[in-house]
């Protein structure tokens, strides 16, 4: 029993490490389209926060400064982003793809010079006070601080929707941008902001992904996680709230396609990793029979999905 | 109601003149940035294009799979569909169709060659039709779910590879056995020019007149402009959507065996250069139009054979083909709606 | 009734407004005054320029000639952000509300005084409410809006609209989405804004909103003021007579067509049996009609009470939720019906230009729809000499086959779509509010053709709101509200529009 009780809290605390990256992701995609606005892009802004990252933590040796580097990149994804949507009225998704297919380019262009090389992670819990828990105390010491601070984002985001005018005024415009402009407000500035806030968490999700969990640079290192991250925002109903067990979900399928084969499993390594997609795929498609999300949809975003 | 004939002030051609003059400058830009002069670049990019007959055979080769994977996105795209699924239904093509090959290795050309493409356009039709079903019938959106189904449809071709399907001859090296003689693609005389393109031509001919003409492509314009009014009169927006995601998933999934068979010869990881994503850029810059697919498929084609050669003799980074279809996408996406914002 | 307090400037004064669309003069030089502490009634039938005129004031439609004077001074508003600005509170028909948000969320996005941080369950923004917790006391801030009932959520929008200080609130038709009830409440509310001071417009088309809350009564017909007065002073049949002049039939300036006689031996080819849709009010629930070969069956009722719902389940575009109907004789729906049987039945959709055409695709095509669909449609299309014909037949201007669509006007749309309905003969035909939005000559056209096809042995189910045409040209009509049928009349000489427009509303005689 003891062992079960163990294995399952390891497994958790992997899963919520290898999800980390894709938490900060999907909460910024979560807040774009609360406004309005799909960002398939975010895969680029997320590559261009890892690539981006990766360089600046490995020149100064400070993995804060690579966070830092990593999340004004996204901005800078996101903004091409809000340009074409929001200033040239261009097509969300195909926006979205043109984003990331320039920032796949860019990231390796940029990103041959960092092959190889040496980066400083985020510091661990260790000893901090979450350390001296009782029982679990032990394994939480061994989670970067990069964890807490995601689950600090999600709340923080609930906190800005729910709370705030200019929260409301977000959800407002994702709604209705009609409704928003005969109430007094400006759809356009709330897409705007949350669309970069979004660009600036996909980055952000990036050099974590780079810096601190795998601590290297390889070419397109996210894997589709933006893409990923966009479907589960349906999943997690445009709800921050349900952003992280929702990607806990997809860190739950990578944490077993790593571990199953040192457990015996045996079943092919690339079989394993498609798991993850899987699992996304079966559970957009479980929440849609079940749920049918367009009650939950922003209803100006059925514009473009459908 | 008042017919607003000031709504479009710009023609066609003057906005495809300046979206051109556009990229051309910020193409330009990047090679400067890049430190090349970014006139040298663009001439031998020319040269290395289409300079002499082993280079445009090299474009055409390039061409080929890039063609086929536009198709893919432009046959559902006549419905409104946005599917970036090639790239899935290319590996998975190349699955089916070297099953064929692996399962009778020893049948003749006549019988091996069209069960083996067969095979791949059902391995393709079997990707495409499931998130058309998904869309058609479920409501979940497709762009979504052909992007996530790209990463696994790649990941199965690694897993067979490297898995059940590798040759032990090769010491480890993940690929299967080299495929026989019997599946080799007709090629044109003197030429390395084989069968996929002449197909993804004859394809592209074939989708310009089935979707121009004929009371089927008529169903699939009235769903595409106003589905319901199609519903009204009893079509079926699901069943569209399944079968066109099906047909350009068929078409993707030539490409992959074609690339498997003819400049492979056996299944192996790197399938793809990235055909899908490339090709969707072309069928987006066409509005789905087939003609013009043709004609850019050979244009980008030209472009990444030319970015292999100046990676090589240049030292042009080979991520520049890359850099450089992204900023054309972004260009044409920018240019015509900023152009109709100021004169609105 | 509360007497208006004497002012010696009016709230808002009309001076000769005149706004034109095209040839048609929706407002034609009108004027009246409204003073605070003041509930008009501006009365006229569908078209008769009460919505529009409002418009002008609101600056949605700003005026061609004329001028609004607010408080003695002429204002002229070019967005409705600064008619709200200058006190102007307007409650449309579509609320400007949204149903994903919860009530608190829905008010404190338009009210002025919402902070920053708007505080633990919405502390900071109780404010908001208080107009609304006098109106209704019984709603919760914290339920969506969208589970709220329609009277409800316009007891929403009528906060937030008095949420920004209005001192002249105008209600755009409040009682035709209202049930009894909810009116009777809305009635005592209009009252209880109005003694605060603040002069209140109602539009509206019921005599019964007259009686229970207005001060005053204006009238318009066609554009113009066609008389005014103290509601207390007005007989009922006065304001109607005010409302739709007086013209006798048969020399009926609008050239409708003869009603078609009844074949001698009716026989039943259209029959709704238990036909449900859902059940909501704006659902069609439990409709049984019907309607014999040759025979006109017009369903009167006010906008919103299921007459979508009902034509579109009807029409086969829609599940039928239970019920069933059959076409001559055998059941052609099962939750949908039959896409083939269906083509059987001409249907001319509401709103043609988004439900009838594919604007981008030819007036060929256009007309053709039903063969492309049809399986083996390819050897029954029809030849470019009869697509020319058939466009010359229904006068669809410009006669181009080749021209799409979304470039017609709204009258040869409607023509368009009638041309492939009814240009061959069909077992029924389906019309719902065909004659919205067109002008005299087209609909005069568009009920030529109705007639015709009811002549060729069609049964006819028409829906409109028109009810002088209904009696002119419906053998029998049915009134339809909240989804029911209610009622259902031969028309006959004694047939008034009185009873037919009291069981459409509800109200007694």
């Amino acid at each position: 029993m003891m062992d079960l009780a163990t294995l399952f809290f390891v497994w958790g605390l992997a899963s919520l490490t290898n999800a980390t990256p894709l938490i900060l992701v999907t909460l910024g995609e979560t807040l774009g389209q609360r406004t309005g606005v799909i960002n398939l892009g975010c895969e680029g802004a997320m590559l261009g926060g890892a690539c981006a990252g990766f360089g600046a933590a490995m020149a100064t040796g400070n993995p804060w400064i690579g966070m830092a580097a990593g999340a004004a990149t996204g901005l800078l994804f996101a903004a091409l982003h809000a340009a074409l949507v929001l200033g040239a009225r261009a097509n969300q998704l195909a926006a979205g793809i043109a984003v990331w297919t320039l920032a796949l380019g860019l990231t390796s262009y940029i990103g041959r010079a960092f092959v190889g090389g040496k980066v400083e992670a985020l510091p661990s819990l260790a000893g901090t006070w979450l350390t001296d828990l009782p029982i679990i105390g032990k394994g939480l010491g061994q989670l970067s601080v990069a964890t807490p601070i995601a689950v600090l984002l999600v709340l923080a985001a609930v906190w800005w929707l729910e709370r705030t005018r200019t929260g409301l005024s977000w959800r407002v415009a994702g709604e209705s941008a009609l409704i928003a402009t005969e109430n007094g407000m400006s759809p356009t500035l709330s897409r705007l902001s949350a669309v970069l806030v979004g660009g600036c968490l996909a980055g952000l999700g990036g050099a974590v992904l780079s810096v601190d969990y795998t601590q290297t640079w390889a070419n397109e290192i996210t894997k589709g996680r933006g893409l990923v991250a966009v479907g589960l925002v349906i999943v997690a109903r445009w709800n921050p709230r349900l952003v992280l067990p929702v990607c806990l979900l997809f860190g739950f399928a990578e944490t077993a396609a790593l571990r199953l084969p040192a457990m015996g499993v045996d079943l092919s390594s690339y079989v394993l990793s498609a798991l993850p997609y899987a699992v996304v795929l079966v559970a957009l498609v479980a929440n849609q029979i079940t749920f049918r999300p367009g009650a939950a949809m922003p209803a100006d975003l059925k514009r473009v999905f459908q | 109601m008042r017919i607003d004939s000031t709504a479009r002030p710009w023609p066609f051609s003057a906005v495809l003149l300046t979206t051109a003059l556009v990229f051309f400058a910020v193409a330009a830009a990047f090679f400067a940035a890049i430190g090349q002069s970014p006139l040298k670049v663009m001439t031998d990019l020319v040269l290395f294009a289409a300079g002499d007959g082993f280079s445009r055979e090299e474009t055409l080769l390039k061409a080929a799979p890039i063609l086929l994977c536009a198709l893919a996105a432009a046959i559902p795209g006549r419905l409104g569909l946005i599917s970036v699924g090639a790239e899935g239904q290319l590996h998975l093509g190349a699955i089916f169709g070297t099953a064929m090959v692996l399962s009778m290795p020893g049948a003749p050309a006549m019988i091996l060659l069209p069960a083996t493409l067969m095979a791949a356009a059902c391995g393709g039709a079997f990707w495409g039709a499931i998130p058309g079903w998904l869309r058609g019938r479920l409501a979940v959106n497709e762009t979504i779910t052909t992007l996530v189904m790209n990463y696994i449809g790649v990941l199965m071709v690694n897993a067979l590879v490297f898995g059940p399907w590798r040759d032990p001859v090769n010491l480890g090296w993940p690929a299967t056995a080299r495929f026989p003689d019997a599946v080799d693609l007709p090629v044109l005389p003197g030429t390395r020019l084989h069968l996929g393109l002449m197909l993804g031509a004859l394809l592209a001919l074939a989708c310009a007149l089935a979707f121009s003409r004929g009371i089927r492509a008529e169903r699939v314009r009235i769903l595409a402009m106003n589905r319901k009014v199609g519903e009204t009169f009893g079509l079926s927006f699901p069943r569209h959507a399944v079968v066109l995601m099906a047909l350009g998933g068929a078409v993707a999934g030539l490409a992959g065996i074609g690339e498997a068979i003819a400049i492979q010869g056996r299944l192996q990881p790197g399938l793809s250069l990235g055909y899908g994503l490339t090709g969707f850029l072309v069928a987006w810059l066409c509005g789905h139009r087939f003609l013009p697919i043709l004609l850019v498929s050979i244009l980008i084609g030209g472009l990444l054979a030319a970015g292999d050669a100046l990676q090589l003799y240049a030292k042009v980074p080979a991520s520049s083909a890359v850099i450089l279809q992204g900023l054309l996408f972004v260009t044409v996406l920018a240019v015509p709606g900023l152009l109709q914002r100021r004169t609105a | 009734m509360t007497g208006a307090p004497a002012e010696a400037v009016p709230m808002v004064s009309f001076r000769g407004v005149t706004k034109r669309f095209g040839t048609l003069a929706a407002c034609d030089d009108v004027s009246f005054d409204v003073a605070g502490g003041e509930v008009v009634a501006l009365l006229g039938e569908n078209g008769a320029g009460k919505s529009t005129l409002m418009k002008t004031l609101y600056g949605i439609h700003p005026p061609d000639g004329g001028e609004v004077l607010i408080h003695g001074r002429p204002a002229a508003f070019a967005r409705p952000a600064d008619a709200m600005a200058a006190g102007i509170g307007m409650v449309f028909q579509t609320f400007s509300l949204l149903p994903a948000l919860s009530v608190r969320d829905n008010l404190a996005m338009a009210w002025p005084g919402t902070p920053w941080y708007l505080g633990k369950r919405g502390r900071n923004v109780r404010g908001a409410l208080a107009h609304l917790s006098q109106l209704a006391p019984g709603i919760n801030p914290d339920a969506r809006l969208g589970t709220l009932s329609t009277g409800e959520q316009q007891l929403v929008e009528l906060a937030k609209v008095l949420n920004l200080d209005a001192r002249l609130v105008i209600l755009d038709e409040p009682t035709s989405v209202l049930t009894p009830a909810e009116a009777e409440r809305l009635y005592g509310l209009i009252r209880a804004i109005a003694a605060d001071g603040v002069a209140v417009v109602m539009i509206t088309h019921k005599l019964a909103d007259v009686e229970a809350c207005a001060d005053r009564v204006v009238v318009m017909r066609r554009g113009r003021v066609e008389g005014e007065g103290s509601a207390a002073a007005l007989s009922r049949a006065e304001i109607v007579t005010l409302m739709m002049g007086r013209t006798a039939r048969g020399d009926d300036p609008r050239g409708l067509p003869e009603k078609p006689p009844l074949p001698a031996r009716p026989r039943p080819q259209l029959l709704l049996r238990r036909v449900s849709t859902g059940d909501q009010t704006s659902d069609a629930r439990d409709v049984t009609l019907t309607v014999h070969r040759g025979e006109i069956l017009g369903i009167a009722g006010v906008t919103g009470n299921g007459q979508t719902a009902l034509a579109e389940g009807v029409a086969g575009i829609r599940d039928l939720t239970d019920g069933e109907v059959l076409l001559d004789g055998s059941v052609i729906s099962r939750r949908r019906l039959d896409p083939r049987r269906k083509l059987h039945i001409g249907y001319v959709p509401e709103n043609p230009r988004e439900n009838g055409i594919v604007a981008g695709l030819s007036l060929e095509t256009n007309l053709a729809l039903r063969s492309i669909a049809e399986r083996k449609g390819a050897s029954r299309r029809m030849t470019s000499s009869e697509v020319a014909q058939r466009l010359a037949e229904y006068d669809v201007r410009p006669p181009e086959p080749a021209r799409a669509a979304g470039t017609l006007s709204g009258g040869n749309v409607q023509k368009l779509v009638i041309a492939r309905e009814t240009g061959e003969p069909r077992e029924a035909l389906l019309m719902v509010f065909p004659t919205m939005g067109l002008d005299i000559t087209a609909t005069a056209f568009v009920y030529d053709r109705m007639v015709a096809a009811a002549a060729a042995g069609a049964a006819v189910l028409w829906i409109s709101e028109e009810l002088d045409d209904l009696l002119a040209l419906a053998h029998r009509i049915a009134v339809i509200r909240e989804g029911r049928i209610m009622a259902e009349w031969p028309v006959t000489p004694g047939l008034t529009r009185t009873e037919v427009g009291a069981s459409m509303t509800g109200g007694p005689t």
